[in-house]
């Protein structure tokens, strides 16, 4: 029964999602296309920094890859902007294997800090690239509208939620929250600890890489401050924390509540947008450390066992 | 020559990173936190620095108290009022605390933003330069420098001399001696926040007359001041300084041989090459 009642959810949820660009005007679209993409860059952020414990402050880098992968071969090369759009994520996800391998020695604030270095040089280096306008921008042929970016983004959204409804319930999400408590534990108990969290790495790597092809067409043009975006990357941290870190809903939660919040400041203080949004996140931390969702869960389960 | 003049501007910057960098080391002493918004201190105070010598007209050399005390005051209440009330329970409380700073690093930058505007600043203060042999030595440089050095020699002083800093080197070393032997180790963190970002405020008026920076590039100080901690090692004193003048050289050969844009990524690179492949700094021994 219970069953039955999640699924008829889940299938009114998704008709609604694919239905909704043709009932919708377009400043409604936007903001459910920035929705969608914020939902799947926080899902991505948490496979890695919430299952596996690993706080990483450069994911963005891949996003950026990304964007400009798919930039490249849609402007230079000819490539129709979907298969663009999955090379991009492919590289990014190929790129996060030796540089996962290298990177993930480091524990706490040094790979926070590392990983942001690297999106750092990355996009120094991107804007190298001569092809890449080096750094003034790049255009993209416009054509591809918004309804099939936004689908795409639905797409790599909905696989990001997938992929952490699996390691919500498989004994490799079960691996890595072992590390995220203990590696040294873990590593006694027969975790293959790098294994596991490179494998995290490559997937927290691959979804943003896959959405930043899409945002670059629905930019249809990008320059290093939009595809190496701070801002984005500072929303899908403070998203993924608000709701809760290393939670199955957590991510869904944060970015459907901060995508408004967001909205809102945007449209009426863009200079002190990213002021607020710090100062949100430093509150968040005191007055609600575990985010939403288990904070909500631990008190329902509180009210039942009172009721008992 | 010309590798001899970039190697005295290295130098001279190196001087016034290691400044900074002894700011942030302390934090990370006693606190076992990364102080994400470091940078942002540096930026503010060298900001403020521009603004009271353009419209107010007052000597930077004067603004370096006010900068100190604001900069003490700060510090100590980001650790009273924000990181000393995060739930220490939970399970990554380092990473709260590392989340906590990222934001209060956003939160400065845009408050910074919001008051002083976004534009590239610096302080138009002693530009002239000495001739020594063929070699061009820029006075505000040396100056900063020198401050800088008096600074840093007058916070190791204090570090090694007095109860407050006996008390901070013991809480850096071993935190349950400290704690077993009296020591009131909130009150030391507290104290050890407000001399440390005192530290980044101080260098901060320093660099208004050496760099050209503007509110948002907060970040570059953070990212500089944890390279070199990193290169010396962390909790390592005498190793951030020898950190620093790698720093200062590093980026005063780059810029010049590979261009301003490549030079921004080497802090980055330099940061993460010493990470993997000497994770305790160079000296190679962890003191914290």
């Amino acid at each position: 029964m219970r069953r039955a009642l999640i699924v008829a959810a889940a299938v009114a949820v998704a008709a609604l999602l694919v239905i909704a660009p043709h009932r919708l005007n377009g400043y409604g679209l936007n903001l459910l296309y920035v929705t969608v993409l914020s939902v799947g860059l926080a899902y991505g952020w948490n496979i890695i920094s919430g299952y596996a414990g690993y706080f990483s402050f450069g994911q963005i880098g891949f996003f950026g890859v990304g964007a400009y992968a798919t930039g490249l071969l849609v402007a230079d090369k000819g490539w129709p902007w979907m298969a663009a759009a999955a090379a991009g994520g492919v590289l990014a996800c190929a790129l996060s294997v030796p540089l996962g391998y290298v990177m993930l020695r480091l524990r706490g604030p040094f790979f926070a800090m590392g990983m942001f270095g690297m999106a750092q040089m990355v996009r120094v280096l991107v804007t190298a690239i001569p092809a890449s306008g080096a750094g003034a921008g790049l255009f993209l042929p416009p054509g591809s509208g918004i309804v099939e970016v936004y689908y795409w983004t639905l797409a790599v959204a909905a696989g990001a939620f997938g992929i952490t409804l699996w390691l919500d319930r498989s004994a490799f999400g079960l691996r890595l929250q072992a590390l995220r408590e203990d590696e040294q534990v873990a590593g006694t108990l027969g975790v293959d600890a790098t294994r596991a969290k490179t494998t995290a790495f490559a997937l927290s790597a691959l979804i943003p890489g896959l959405l930043g092809g899409g945002y670059a067409l629905f930019l249809t043009y990008i320059e290093p401050d939009a595809a190496f975006s701070s801002r984005l990357d500072l929303q899908s941290i403070v998203m993924a924390i608000l709701g809760g870190v290393g939670t199955l809903w957590g991510p869904l939660v944060g970015a459907l509540v901060m995508t408004q919040i967001s909205e809102a400041l945007w449209a009426r203080f863009p200079q002190i947008y990213l002021m607020i949004f710090g100062g949100l996140l430093v509150v968040l931390l005191i007055a609600l450390p575990r985010g939403i969702v288990p904070s909500v869960t631990a008190a329902i389960a509180r009210r039942r066992a009172h009721a008992r | 020559m010309i590798v001899a003049q970039l190697a005295v501007n290295g130098i001279l910057l190196g001087g016034v990173l290691a400044l900074s960098a002894l700011g942030f080391n302390i934090i990370f002493g006693v606190m076992r936190v990364v102080n994400l918004a470091h940078g942002d201190f540096v930026v503010l105070a060298a900001v403020f620095t521009v603004f009271a010598f353009a419209q107010l007209g007052i000597n930077p050399l004067l603004v370096l108290p006010i900068t100190i005390g604001a900069g003490f005051v700060a510090g100590a209440l980001v650790h009273v009022l924000l990181l000393r009330r995060l739930p220490g329970e939970v399970a990554s409380a380092e990473a709260s605390s590392l989340t906590l700073t990222f934001g209060l690093s956003y939160f400065l930058a845009g408050a910074g933003l919001a008051t002083f505007g976004g534009r590239f600043v610096s302080v138009p203060y002693l530009t002239g330069a000495y001739a020594l042999g063929g070699l061009q030595i820029p006075q505000a440089k040396l100056l900063a420098f020198a401050v800088a050095v008096v600074l840093s020699l007058a916070f190791a002083l204090v570090l090694r001399a007095t109860r407050v800093g006996r008390a901070i080197r013991a809480t850096s070393q071993n935190l349950d001696g400290a704690l077993a032997c009296g020591v009131d180790v909130d009150r030391v963190r507290t104290a050890g926040f407000a001399i440390g970002t005192a530290v980044a405020t101080a260098a901060g008026t320093l660099m208004s007359f050496v760099y050209n920076l503007n509110v948002q590039q907060g970040v570059l100080f953070t990212v500089n001041a944890f390279a070199v901690v990193v290169i010396g090692g962390l909790g390592n004193y005498t190793g951030a300084v020898l950190g620093a003048l790698i720093l200062g050289l590093t980026e005063s050969f780059a810029s010049y041989y590979a261009g301003a844009t490549l030079a921004e990524a080497a802090p980055y690179l330099l940061f993460i090459l010493v990470l993997l492949v000497a994770p305790n700094g160079i000296l190679g021994r962890r003191t914290a």
